[in-house]
């Protein structure tokens, strides 16, 4: 059965109980609050004994992934002298647990612990005063929840309570346990949760289901990431509803102001339409130049803040020595939560239920009782865990987001945030810029510090709330700049200032927050005073760190790590790498100014620097910590690890792009992470000091790590990196910094202009129009013989007619698809035999009339696009197969728009002088001297299959050119590579190759199907083996058998380089293409034809809508064309080419070809 | 979008017969009609392996699987691979290891634990990390998963 602590009993059931023992402490009322509005109970449970011996512990905040619920059951439990199976810790739920604020700045075992383990101490302390009623003494012991006296007498705290209600109130004045008489406390112990989720348990707000759910999604705003400004709220001009009306299980379109969403019964039918539902908006004007940090903060309006003064700063400077002036900024971060966030919400009957992975469940009521107009009582927010975010990502926006829409369904509904959404809208590490002034006398003493930074970031209002217009739109200083502000260093004069200001985009608290940056600043600087002076910077930091404890943890921190004393950079390795060391030290004090400290944190980094290349690897970190009593040693060796690999990942990988003043990165690609490859040799130093109170480890561990990269780089380069992160470019420009730019690309532009003007003088003999033939009655599909009917499927199969006469989700052959072609779009007809829209009543005869000579049953001709240039090679035994297999379909009555092409192409009659120039009909007759397999692929390949239709290239006019058979061309705005010589595959295609392409789909010397060929493939499936090896056979003899290598040319190692297409490769294509372990074929890109290719467009093609599922059990490429910009494409799409196909030029123009296929192939 | 149609799926041993439609990601389906919460949404493309499945023993990333391609084949999530009572041998390495923080991307570093182990029984520490090197974690547990992963190797070579 259950434990009673483990029942989920909401705080008033807890009070009702019989057999309980619980310490409460009366709640505040919400400052604000009209009365009536928050008629919440009145009394905060903290610790609840029941008389099965279970205990419920109750803390307003919630576990990010950092252990947290198994350090506070560890103090529960050892203050109550329970075992720790006995204890159930409650955390963050607005029926539960008391309002502790957010989780933020590592308060919960320093700050919100306190009165929990008071609460726990009081208990005991009643339990005991029972027991000693009722066994006549005070000498009692206490060990796993039982009471004990000399006797031997023993009594459970459930028998103690049995029957009982004990309401007791937290007056703190309890005794607490002496440190050294801990059993729990202080001892490893294994996280709670983790065999739950290493296990599939449900732990996770993605994993809650209730009955009646649906799914929701949401369509954000183009602004994405803007959060202030007049067309926050207020950009929305139409939604079309009708843009949906396709999907299956859509429920409803919910439109409220800038908030748009969508609810279906499935997810991926929610994703669907969401992706699909036309939205339009207003221009917007975004923020300008934020890829230049330094200058867009300069330009943010600021009110200056002075947090410190000492001595006569501006004295000490005019007369320094060496006065040594410096900026130091950071960049944008991402959260970058690794599960998109999500929410589940019940609206019923004037209440809301809220499942969130939010880090401030009180704090998101509140915000959900302004959105949905309910007072707080009215509102329940339960906290499941998430994916880790080390401050403010998504997690209560997703919740308001799905709030709103179960409201207007009626219905719960689980809301999930793409990947894209959580990328652009996450409120953002906040960009910071450092100035600090100051210098040395003549002896190498630092004569004043002045500091001023600018940190543009407040609590990033929740989304719903601005979208529908409930909040204004103007952003709130909140001073949060300020944290570690003022530097450890006992400086002579000192000025600490932050210029306050609003964000620029949204922005708000992330690990180490202001401090992290501040702290670059500080230990940057102080290692420059020290290489100025030429003292050791270890040494240079002890002679200014005057308290003891903070210079413990140095020395210790330097001898661990094996510090080499240095009076400068070294500049030391061989070849192509340099080395370098590096230390920093910080205590990182947080919480509103002055704050207090968490756990004290020194780094010494050790870095190899690739100077060719810029690139820079952390191989070992030493990381010396001093959190005082450390709850759960284990606990906070996992923080510090975490802290040390997130940092370095921040400080040499990341940085958020800005185009057009809109966040740039979407996906991995864009903001690559650190991975397992790059993870340095990490050693962990902790400080004992069980006798000091417990201190926050969440966050101090990663607030040295950059500011000790950037003095190893220094050591290893003599250069001084001021700018994180420290990317390749970053590194060469520093070591260069007189580099030349790179020569402007020679741009070639293509046109048509030409090819258009040729047209003009085209088709002269205009012989009028053809006789329509007499409509006959639809036959049926009984008119026809079986084995004719069978044939002629194959046949359709094998021409696949389905995929120019299939609209896009339409009926099969019911017509409706555009084709594009330079003339115009062409419509394909309905091939159904419905009597009035399709073919019902065409005769045999107008079919193969139309088949051979490319004239309607109505005697209009019909625009070569339909290819009855090939068809006419069809011996009529087919043609009539396949008139029976499309008459014996179900008719479809489905009417096309018509295709209207500009003058001159508009005038049908002048086909028939086209067809004069350009048709040869006949019927393929067998070529004797060739083998009948040749015979046959010929015949499957020119006449049936049209393959020269897209394969061939076309004249001015449209006409496949005469001696370029199959010499390849363009279709659909895809390429239809060569099938000739001239093919560009870096593999000679073989019939075996030719054969496995077109029988599965890939040919893993070649590639797989993709765009239009896909289902060309798919087609064939209906063929048997033989036919497809007579087109292999065929195909294969149209080229020398030894054109090409045999194997693969090796990809260039010398181009990959480390830049940004570099990057995104690794981000967004590797785990598939970089000879992985996933299932499924493997594409080795160095021998795709589209990467060989004289154009670009069929790689940038794919990588924009990727490879959709067409073959039967072939698998899928997603499009990368909502998730990369432009520039990320156009870098991606050059890496790709130098890499993989490194004997070919590099392709011109990639950016024009990319906008036209962006603006074309939607 | 297609049609829906009959489909049949071997999940953990059993089959299940659906009718759906057959590009639905894989990763839906798992997760909403078989009701299994081991493989996780993180990215959609494919990039950071949070849905890791096993096809036939070989990882795959569900989140960009249609459906059609899992038909006919053996599938295996981390529910698939042991209990909380009796957990896989992978399991158990990853929580006596504590090789999660949040949590959220065990169940990838598991699933590709599994596959590394399936083809290659002793890997080396370089073999570890490049299989590995394609499911992102953004806590920075890559050491306690690191030291997860040597031990499932430890333990099963022993």
């Amino acid at each position: 059965m259950t434990p009673r602590a483990a029942q989920g009993l909401a705080r008033g059931e807890v009070l009702a109980q019989e057999g309980v023992l619980a310490v409460t402490r009366r709640r505040a009322p919400v400052p604000g609050t009209p009365p009536g509005a928050n008629a919440r109970d009145e009394e905060d449970v903290f610790v609840a004994v029941f008389d099965d011996g279970s205990v419920a512990a109750f803390n307003g905040h919630v576990d990010l992934g950092t252990g947290i619920r198994t350090a506070l059951t560890q103090i529960v439990a050892e203050e109550l002298d329970v075992r720790l199976d006995a204890v159930t810790v409650v955390l963050g739920d607005t029926a539960r647990t008391p309002d502790q604020g957010p989780t933020i700045a590592s308060e919960t075992i320093q700050i919100a612990a306190v009165p929990l383990r008071q609460a726990a101490a009081g208990a005991r302390r009643a339990l005991l005063a029972m027991a000693a009623a009722r066994l006549g003494t005070e000498a009692l012991a206490v060990a796993e929840g039982v009471v004990s006296d000399a006797a031997g007498r023993r009594l459970s705290y459930g028998e103690l309570l049995c029957g009982a209600r004990a309401i007791l109130p937290l007056d703190g004045d309890a005794p607490l346990k002496p440190v050294g008489s801990y059993r729990l406390v202080g001892q490893p112990v294994p996280r709670a949760d983790i065999p739950a989720k290493a296990t599939g348990g449900l732990t996770f707000v993605h994993d809650m289901r209730v009955p009646r759910m649906l799914h929701g999604r949401v369509v954000r705003p183009p602004y994405a990431g803007l959060d202030s400004g007049a067309f926050v709220g207020r950009s929305l001009l139409s939604v079309d509803r009708n843009s949906v009306a396709h999907i299956p299980g859509l429920v409803e379109v919910v439109v409220l102001g800038d908030f748009v969403g969508v609810v279906a019964e499935r997810e991926e039918e929610a994703a669907r339409a969401a992706r699909d539902l036309r939205v339009a908006w207003r221009a917007f004007s975004a923020p300008a130049g934020l890829d230049d940090v330094e200058t867009a903060l300069r330009r943010n309006p600021s009110t200056r803040r002075v947090l410190k003064e000492t001595g006569d700063v501006d004295g000490a400077l005019a007369g320094a020595a060496k006065r040594m002036p410096r900026t130091y900024s950071w960049p944008y971060q991402m959260h970058a939560s690794i599960g998109p966030s999500c929410a589940l919400a019940d609206f019923a009957e004037g209440a809301l239920r809220v499942w969130s992975g939010t880090q401030n469940p009180h704090m998101l009521r509140a915000d959900l009782a302004r959105l949905m107009d309910l007072p707080e009582a009215r509102i329940e927010v339960t906290r499941m865990e998430a994916a880790g975010c080390y401050g403010r990502n998504c997690a209560d926006d997703v919740s308001g987001d799905a709030a709103l829409l179960s409201r207007a369904v009626g219905r719960p509904v689980r809301v999930q945030l793409t990947r894209e959404q959580e990328h652009l809208w996450e409120p953002k590490g906040a960009a910071q810029l450092i100035d600090v002034d100051g210098g040395l006398d003549a002896a190498g003493n630092p004569v004043a510090y002045d500091f001023v930074s600018r940190y543009p970031s407040n609590d990033a209002p929740l989304l719903a709330l601005l979208l529908t217009g409930a909040v204004e739109p103007s952003p709130a200083v909140l001073g949060m700049g300020d944290r570690t502000a003022i530097p450890p260093y006992d400086y002579p004069a000192m000025r600490i200032a932050v210029e306050d200001m609003p964000p620029i985009v949204r922005a708000s608290w992330m690990r180490g927050v202001s401090a992290l940056p501040s702290t670059f600043a500080h230990e940057s600087y102080i290692d420059e005073l020290a290489a100025e002076a030429g003292v050791d910077p270890v040494e240079y930091r002890l002679r200014l760190l005057k308290e003891e404890r903070a210079a413990a943890l140095v020395r210790a921190v330097a001898e661990r790590a094996g510090w080499e004393p240095r009076t400068g950079p070294r500049r030391t390795g061989e070849g192509d790498i340099l080395r370098g060391q590096g230390f920093a030290y910080a205590l990182y004090v947080h919480s509103k100014f002055p704050g207090y400290g968490a756990a004290w944190a020194a780094w010494v980094a050790e870095v190899e620097v690739n100077r060719r290349t810029g690139e820079v690897v952390a191989t070992r970190i030493v990381a010396g910590h001093d959190a005082g009593l450390m709850i759960n040693p284990d606990g906070v060796r996992h923080q510090v690890h975490g802290n040390v690999i997130q940092a370095t990942s921040r400080a040499l990988k990341e940085r958020v792009p800005f185009e057009d003043g809109i966040v740039a990165a979407r996906e991995w690609g864009g903001y690559p992470i650190l991975d397992f490859r790059e993870v340095p040799a990490v050693e962990v130093m902790m400080m004992p000091r069980p006798e000091e109170p417990p201190l926050g480890a969440g966050e101090s561990a990663s607030v040295p790590g950059a500011a000790a990269i950037a003095n190893a780089l220094f050591d290893a380069t003599g250069v001084r990196f001021r700018r994180a992160p420290f990317t390749p470019e970053v590194i060469l420009a520093g070591l260069e910094p007189a580099a030349p730019p790179p020569p402007p690309r020679r741009r070639w532009f293509r046109g048509l202009g030409g090819v258009l003007g040729g047209l003009a003088v085209g088709a002269a003999a205009a012989l009028g129009w053809a006789a329509a033939l007499a409509p006959v009655q639809p036959p049926g599909a009984e008119a026809f013989p079986a084995a004719q009917l069978e044939r002629g499927r194959l046949l359709a199969a094998a021409g696949n007619c389905a995929a120019c006469h299939t609209a896009p989700d339409g009926v099969v052959n019911a017509g409706g698809r555009g084709v594009a072609t330079p003339f115009g779009t062409i419509w394909s007809t309905n091939l159904t035999p419905d009597p009035e829209t399709g073919i019902g009543t065409w005769s045999f005869a107008a079919f193969e009339r139309a088949m051979r000579q490319g004239i309607g049953r109505d005697g209009r001709h019909l625009y070569p696009a339909f290819p009855y240039t090939a068809f006419a090679g069809m011996t009529e035994g087919d043609l009539l197969a396949l008139y029976a297999h499309l008459m014996a379909q179900p008719p479809v009555r489905s009417v096309v728009p018509e295709t209207r092409l500009a003058f001159p192409f508009n005038l049908r009659p002048l086909l028939a002088g086209w067809n004069l120039l350009f048709h040869r009909p006949g019927v393929i007759e067998p070529d004797p001297a060739r083998t009948a397999a040749w015979n046959r692929g010929r015949y499957l390949v020119d006449a049936v299959g049209h393959c020269g239709a897209c394969h061939t290239p076309r004249n001015a006019l449209g006409a496949e050119r005469r001696g370029a058979a199959l010499a390849g061309g363009f279709a659909g705005g895809w390429e239809a590579p060569a099938l000739d010589g001239s093919s560009r595959a870096p593999l000679a295609w073989s019939e075996a190759d030719l054969f496995d392409y077109l029988r599965t789909g890939h040919s893993p010397r070649h590639g797989v199907a993709a765009g239009p060929m896909a289902p060309v493939v798919a087609g064939l499936g209906a063929l048997p083996d033989a036919d497809i090896r007579a087109m292999a056979h065929y195909l294969a003899a149209l080229h020398p058998a030894a054109a090409g290598p045999a194997v693969a040319p090796a990809p260039d190692a010398a181009a990959w380089g480390a830049g940004e297409g570099a990057r995104l490769f690794e981000g967004a294509c590797a785990a598939c293409h970089g000879g992985g372990a996933q299932d499924g074929p493997e594409v080795a890109l160095a021998v795709s034809t589209a990467l060989h290719s004289d154009h670009p467009d069929n790689l940038l093609r794919v990588i924009l809508e990727g490879i959709p599922s067409v073959i039967p059990g072939h698998g899928a490429m997603p499009g990368f064309g909502d998730s990369l910009s432009d520039r990320q494409v156009e870098a991606l799409a050059a890496h790709l080419r130098g890499r993989f196909a490194p004997g070919r030029p590099a392709w011109q123009d990639l950016g024009g070809r990319l906008r036209h296929l962006r603006a074309t192939a939607r | 979008m297609t049609a829906a149609r009959d489909i049949v799926l071997e999940v953990n041993g059993e089959r299940h017969a659906l009718r759906l439609d057959p590009s639905a990601p894989l990763l839906a389906v798992l997760r909403n009609d078989l009701r299994l919460n081991g493989p996780k949404y993180g990215c959609g493309l494919g990039e950071c392996g949070a849905c890791a499945v096993l096809l036939d023993g070989r990882a795959a990333r569900a989140c960009v699987m249609p459906l059609s391609r899992a038909e006919g084949r053996r599938i295996t999530t981390l529910e698939g691979l042991g209990s909380i009572e009796a957990p896989h041998p992978v399991q158990a390495a990853f929580i006596a290891e504590q090789g999660a923080q949040c949590g959220y991307c065990l169940n990838g570093m598991i699933m590709a634990t599994v596959a590394l182990l399936g083809r290659n029984p002793s890997p080396s520490e370089a073999e570890i990390r490049a299989a590995l090197a394609h499911h992102l974690c953004r806590c920075g547990t890559h050491l306690e998963i690191l030291a997860s992963v040597r031990r499932a190797v430890r333990e099963r070579a022993t």
